[in-house]
């Protein structure tokens, strides 16, 4: 379980649970995140996203690809949505999370939230796809 | 309504982002483009494109008689040229109007502009055509300048093609999320590998023993175009100054300034002919190298055959192929795309020595190739990438050592099933 808590109370705090206790899917398996959230007191949500994707870290640009892309603008459903949710999909047989030396790849649910004063927040949970093991420095 | 942040912070696993000022950035840019490519169209369409088109189609047509002739002299930092001109006399509606108009074009020689303005006698009729909104200005030849007309087209409209696909982006991309721009430009596909290169270019080639011929990466024949290339270029700009030089000694002056450039630019030409004529020998000295393999794409934990053959003559000190794993991140560095590349994970998977061979034959071994059970599978992004390749690699007596990469694809494994339904969270 993570949580995005914020001691002082000014940004939202979202905990979120998988449905595998260790993050850790094999490809082509259904993965379920649930979530919570706490908002400040005078926070208005106008729309959520909720999305799992793969993006890459390392020394080279990010690039990024969307797996699921769910966008709630209603306002019944963005109540719904901030109370207590859950979404999910099955995941695709590749890319596996990756743990380079220059080039990693990882794999995240993020849960997005838009305000009604224009700022956005996102919290972004991480687990893991495959077993790959981490990579190395080979001497020349 | 709050001022938008300039930079993205992020806390811990979460981000508090604004990408606002990113958005309005890249939106100015585009849009000067667009605006850059508006501006220069419209400077070359009335300035060139416009005179053009009305004198092939508004002016009027009329009989002109040379009342007067002589030269128009035009002298700038570093030439002088000459250009007939006749002083025409035509009637127009407002009456008998004479004018001065230009024929033939700028001539670098004053003798052949001369020559040139002694074929039209005074008295002499000619076709003109005049504007007959300024009946003073005539011209005596119409047609088109086809050179700038492309450019006219072709430069505003690349800028306003590239600003305004850009500036369409930015807009439809405004104040949307990093997810939501990604699957608005990449719509989610229901691709069976995503992110794992295609391997159709590797598998279109029979091999004579095994399955496929695995195509080479093919650097050392770019290495050879690049170095003929250089050579080729920078001694011709060599031979170009070195003729100058030469005339100007032969006429009794002395560049001082040329001399002197001549000697490096004479030394790098020398030095780029060298490298070629070694890569070139290089290339054919050591002969092809060609590798099949049992099956392709591969998988972790996969055992293939593979066929080795190596041509060329005399002795092979070495010969070693190896698996690895490549890892590739391409960034920016200023104005600079750089790609950085790491070998992460490396194999042998057969070597020989003293390998001895006879002009027209060649070696050929097989080999076994293990892939890992966890190996990670090929992956390619837009700046991403991580790469399989099988690597021969070599020393030839009397030659250095040289590297032939052969690409590979991996893909995952196929999972085990472990897809039981969903655990019950535990919050």
């Amino acid at each position: 379980m993570t949580s995005g808590l914020d001691t002082a109370g000014r940004f939202p705090a979202v905990t979120a649970s998988f449905s595998s206790a260790d993050r850790r899917y094999e490809p082509l398996e259904e993965i379920l995140v649930r979530y919570t959230v706490e908002l400040p007191p005078t926070a208005v949500v106008r729309s959520v996203e909720r999305s799992i994707l793969w993006y890459t870290e390392g020394k080279g640009e990010e690039d990024i690809g969307v797996h699921f892309f769910e966008r709630i603008t209603e306002r019944a459903a963005v109540t719904e949505a901030t109370a207590g949710s859950s979404f999910g999909a099955r995941l695709p047989s590749s890319p596996l999370s990756y743990e380079g030396v220059i080039v990693k790849i990882r794999w995240c649910a993020r849960v997005r939230l838009f305000f009604e004063e224009g700022r956005d927040f996102v919290s972004e949970h991480v687990f893991e796809v495959g077993h790959v093991p981490v990579a190395t420095i080979v001497p020349s | 309504m709050r001022f938008p942040r300039f930079f993205a912070k992020k806390r811990g696993h979460r981000r508090t982002v604004s990408e606002v000022w990113g958005s309005v950035a890249e939106g100015l840019f585009h849009a000067g483009l667009v605006v850059a490519g508006l501006v220069f169209g419209g400077l070359l369409a009335t300035g060139v494109a416009v005179p053009e088109w009305r004198i092939n189609h508004r002016f009027v047509e009329a009989e002109a008689i040379v009342v007067g002739k002589g030269l128009a002299r035009r002298t700038t930092a570093r030439e002088r040229t000459w250009e007939p001109a006749f002083r025409l006399r035509y009637e127009t509606p407002a009456g008998p109007t004479e004018a001065w108009a230009f024929r033939g074009g700028p001539i670098a020689t004053r003798a052949r502009a001369v020559a040139l303005l002694a074929d039209v006698s005074l008295d002499a009729t000619m076709p003109c055509w005049y504007d007959p909104d300024a009946p003073g200005t005539v011209v005596l030849a119409r047609g088109y300048n086809w050179w700038m007309w492309l450019l006219t087209l072709l430069l505003p409209s690349a800028l306003v093609g590239f600003g305004g696909a850009g500036l369409v982006r930015s807009i439809v991309g405004w104040r949307k999320s990093e997810e939501r721009r990604a699957v608005t430009f990449r719509p989610i596909a229901a691709h069976p590998h995503p992110a794992i290169p295609s391997c159709d270019d590797l598998v279109n080639s029979p091999g004579t023993v095994l399955r496929f011929r695995l195509p080479t990466s093919g650097t050392e024949g770019w290495n050879l175009l690049g170095f003929g290339l250089f050579a080729l270029l920078w001694n011709t700009v060599l031979t170009v100054l070195a003729v100058t030089a030469g005339l100007d000694l032969i006429g009794g002056r002395i560049d001082w300034l040329l001399l002197p450039i001549l000697v490096p630019f004479a030394v790098v030409g020398i030095t780029g002919i060298v490298m070629f004529v070694r890569q070139l020998v290089l290339t054919s000295a050591v002969g092809t190298t060609q590798l099949e393999i049992s099956d392709h794409p591969l998988r972790p934990g996969g055992h293939y055959d593979v066929l080795l053959a190596q041509s060329g003559s005399g002795v092979f000190q070495n010969l070693t192929v190896t698996l690895e794993l490549e890892e590739q991140a391409t960034f920016r560095q200023g104005t600079d795309t750089r790609t950085e590349r790491l070998v992460v994970w490396r194999s042998t998977v057969a070597s020989w020595k003293d390998v001895q061979l006879a002009p027209g034959t060649r070696f050929e071994a097989k080999a076994r190739l293990t892939l890992p059970a966890t190996a990670m599978h090929s992956f390619v992004s837009e700046h991403n990438a991580v790469s399989w390749r099988v690597v021969v690699h070599g020393r030839a007596a009397r030659w250095p050592a040289f590297s032939r990469g052969f690409p590979v694809v991996v893909h995952p494994v196929a999972p085990s099933p472990r897809h039981a339904e969903p655990q019950e969270m535990s919050l």
